[in-house]
């Protein structure tokens, strides 16, 4: 009834290879569009600026990541690093005039010279050695950003941001800032949605089942692992930047700290892997959980005195939160894209279940 | 008869306290603490500090009348929870802010500023923020770290014979925290000819034999540590393990006597440290607070009361106080940030009784004067081996100006 399929014939190679052959998924992802295009008008300050703008660029970080742990099969636990050099990069570039969207590319291409650096040694170690050996990147970056004034702007390590400009039109406004990033998520979407119905997401997918099986069949393992990491290492600095640029105002080293990493490849777990879905789902799990649990847990105790310090009152939201996790994952390993997918697999064919067995 | 008319009076009191509460409207106080990540060494101290001197006040009737409301929450040292929490308390009416923690507090600096709320940032966020031309809603009020860095150098200026020959180690933390004194402590090098060396302590700070051993080859006469918590014990370990003595130990403000408890009392005697509040409970105020105590009615555990980190919540709730009150004297209610702000800044020689350094708040210095002294761990307590003192000022503000001055370039 709801994901209705009369009328959907595969009488054609272009019919099949639609991204939404279903007319109800493709009303979904126009519904969605719209919301996000309008909710700069629909919601207030405070929702558009510590919820909804966080969640798009975090998203756009998860995606970027997904490409390389999800499609490619290589993990990364040093990807907030890639971010800073994104961030740290084009903040320079445009203190030194460059001008905003060149300085996005900038930062970006940055990211992706020192990230296809440090790629090099997914060609040689894999699985555990290679999250080891990421996560040297990580501590290098903090290194240089605490240690090296001159990029880090020293113990002060605040610099901030200049006012980003797009084709000479500054964006000074809420508005523009989330357009700006939301404008950026839809890039990386749209190119992550499409990448699988290519020859580079198929061999990258290849690559990630078996590594030598892929070699056996013609594909060029180390080449497209190393296409992996330049892609999503760009992603990933353009991303930092747009971090930056429009959530923070400023970059500091303790934004892509190694708590990010973490965070960011949580929601790229708890999302799913090499799900597009899964990636906003994920962002928002990890990132608004804690912010709704924290509200709910402080308003439940300003409306009953539960008798307990602030600080154990405080751990509260971080069990539930960890809780969830793991009912999550122990519910559906495969991540909430997964469960989304179930959901939409029983409407499928609702009401008439009977018919999958 | 007598019912009808003790429900008259019942309404007459409802009517007249809903009339009282719309006048005096609550001073809403917006609170953002990092209670589970990496503060939670001090956090609990200073939150328990900030929930007894709220009781106390509002026992009292307030800030002339006008109740002080908290409004508390985690931020886990996230920024952009810290940032969501800013926004939601700003929405609520909060006008004055602590995070109590250096990313966050740097990252809603600017929102604060924008929105001429005071920001509160008690040794932590930006130590340029003492700067109150370039930074007019940030209020550290605490000394910065290059004030206590230099001084503790006028502190072994005074108690060595020679500066010139002297040897001065400095161990640190090497990140953005431990490394911030080092230009003021190079700079007074130059100016005084003693021997400085540095030695950074890689994070977390757990393993410090290394740096140790290394001190001890220097042969220091004193060793100023930029370290925290239990960080100190490893280091007053690894002193002993060393034979160094123990008196040559300079801590920065983060160590309190809790932090001593698993080195022993006893042993860690002659370890001192700078500070810029009174600790122990002989203080008027903590003996009014502990009243509370004894009627079962503390914010926590009642060993917290008196630490150093306790004692810096209930200082800056007194500036706090102290600033509300001139500024609802000379500008009215309702308060705003603007006004407090103005308040904050009228405050001269301010010591809260015996609490802590005589604070002096201008428009241009927003440090509160860089007063600390030295203490000494006599085994029992922390006691003061000298006067509340600010040196090298000079030095102190050309540092904090350098820094400002960048930020005021940045935003242009």
């Amino acid at each position: 009834m709801f994901y209705r399929q009369a009328a959907i014939r595969h009488t054609s190679y272009d019919q099949t290879k639609k991204l939404y052959p279903i007319p109800f998924d493709k009303w979904l992802v126009v519904a969605v569009l719209l919301v996000a295009l309008l909710a700069p008008f629909m919601m207030s300050g405070l929702y558009l600026n510590s919820y909804l703008l966080p969640w798009v660029i975090w998203s756009t970080a998860a995606l970027s990541l997904n490409l390389l742990m999800g499609y490619a099969g290589q993990i990364h636990l040093g990807y907030a690093a890639v971010m800073a050099i994104g961030a740290y990069s084009s903040v320079h570039a445009m203190r030194l005039g460059v001008p905003f969207e060149f300085a996005l590319i900038l930062g970006g291409a940055t990211a992706m010279i020192i990230g296809v650096g440090f790629g090099f040694t997914a060609l040689r170690v894999k699985g555990l050695y290679l999250a080891i050996s990421t996560l040297a990147v990580q501590y290098l970056v903090d290194w240089v950003l605490t240690h090296v004034p001159a990029i880090g702007g020293g113990t002060q390590a605040t610099l901030q941001t200049p006012t980003p400009a797009l084709l000479g039109f500054e964006i000074t406004t809420d508005i523009g800032r989330y357009y700006l990033a939301f404008g950026w998520c839809a890039l990386v979407t749209i190119f992550m949605l499409n990448v699988k119905r290519t020859g580079l997401g198929r061999a990258l997918i290849a690559v990630r089942e078996k590594d030598y099986a892929a070699s056996v069949l013609g594909v060029n393992s180390y080449y497209y692992k190393l296409i992996a990491f330049a892609v999503s290492s760009f992603f990933g600095g353009v991303t930092g930047a747009i971090l930056a640029f429009t959530f923070f105002g400023a970059v500091t080293p303790e934004q892509y700290s190694i708590d990010i990493s973490i965070q960011i490849l949580a929601m790229v777990v708890v999302g799913g892997l090499g799900s597009v879905l899964g990636s906003f789902f994920g962002a928002g799990f990890i990132l608004l959980a804690p912010l709704f649990l924290n509200n709910m847990v402080t308003g439940m105790a300003e409306a009953y005195d539960f008798g307990v310090s602030r600080s154990i009152l405080s751990h509260i939201p971080l069990i539930l939160y960890g809780g969830l996790i793991m009912l999550f994952l122990l519910f559906e390993p495969l991540g909430l894209a997964k469960i989304y997918d179930n959901i939409r697999k029983y409407f499928l064919v609702w009401p008439f279940g009977f018919s999958r067995r | 008869m007598k019912k009808s008319l003790a429900v008259l009076v019942s309404i007459l009191i409802t009517f007249s306290g809903t009339a009282l509460s719309d006048e005096k409207a609550p001073i809403k106080y917006g609170l953002t603490l990092d209670y589970t990540k990496s503060y939670v060494f001090a956090t609990p101290s200073v939150s328990q500090a900030i929930e007894d001197y709220r009781n106390y006040l509002n026992a009292r009737g307030g800030i002339n009348g006008h109740k002080l409301e908290i409004l508390n929450s985690d931020h886990g040292n996230e920024p952009q929870r810290g940032i969501e929490a800013y926004e939601r308390k700003k929405r609520e009416g909060a006008i004055v802010f602590e995070h109590f923690s250096t990313p966050v507090s740097k990252a809603v600096l600017p929102k604060a500023m924008k929105d001429k709320n005071v920001m509160l940032q008690t040794l932590t966020g930006r130590s340029d923020a003492a700067d109150g031309e370039a930074f007019p809603y940030a209020f550290p009020i605490a000394p910065t770290y290059w004030a206590m860095a230099a001084n503790i150098i006028q502190y072994i200026e005074n108690n060595t014979k020679d500066i010139k020959k002297a040897k001065i180690a400095f161990t640190y933390l090497d990140f953005p925290f431990g490394q911030e004194p080092i230009p003021v402590l190079q700079e007074l090098q130059k100016q005084l000819g003693f021997e400085l060396k540095l030695f950074p302590i890689a994070l977390p700070g757990t393993d410090q034999s290394g740096v140790w051993s290394g001190i001890r080859r220097f042969k220091p006469d004193y060793v100023v540590a930029w370290s925290f918590s239990a960080l100190h014990n490893i280091a007053l370990t690894e002193m002993t393990r060393n034979r160094i003595p123990l008196e040559k130990y300079i801590s920065v403000v983060w160590a309190s006597r809790l932090d001593l408890k698993s080195f022993g009392y006893e042993r860690a005697k002659g370890v001192k440290r700078v500070e810029a509040v009174a600790t122990g409970t002989e203080i008027p105020i903590i003996q009014e607070i502990l009243k509370a105590y004894d009627a079962g009615k503390g914010a926590g555990p009642r060993e917290n009361v008196g630490t150093i980190y306790y004692m810096g919540g209930i200082a800056e709730m007194s500036i706090l106080t102290e600033g509300a009150k001139l500024a609802l004297n000379e500008f009215g209610a309702p308060l705003t940030g603007e006004k407090l702000k103005k308040g904050l800044e009228m405050i001269r020689d301010f010591d809260a009784n015996g609490l802590m350094a005589p604070v002096t708040i201008t428009s241009s210095d927003h440090q509160g004067g860089g007063k600390t002294r030295i203490s000494e761990w006599d085994g029992e307590k922390w006691a003061p081996v000298t006067d509340w003192e600010a040196a090298h000022e000079e030095l102190v503000w050309k540092t904090i100006k350098e820094h400002s001055a960048k930020f005021t370039k940045e935003n242009q």
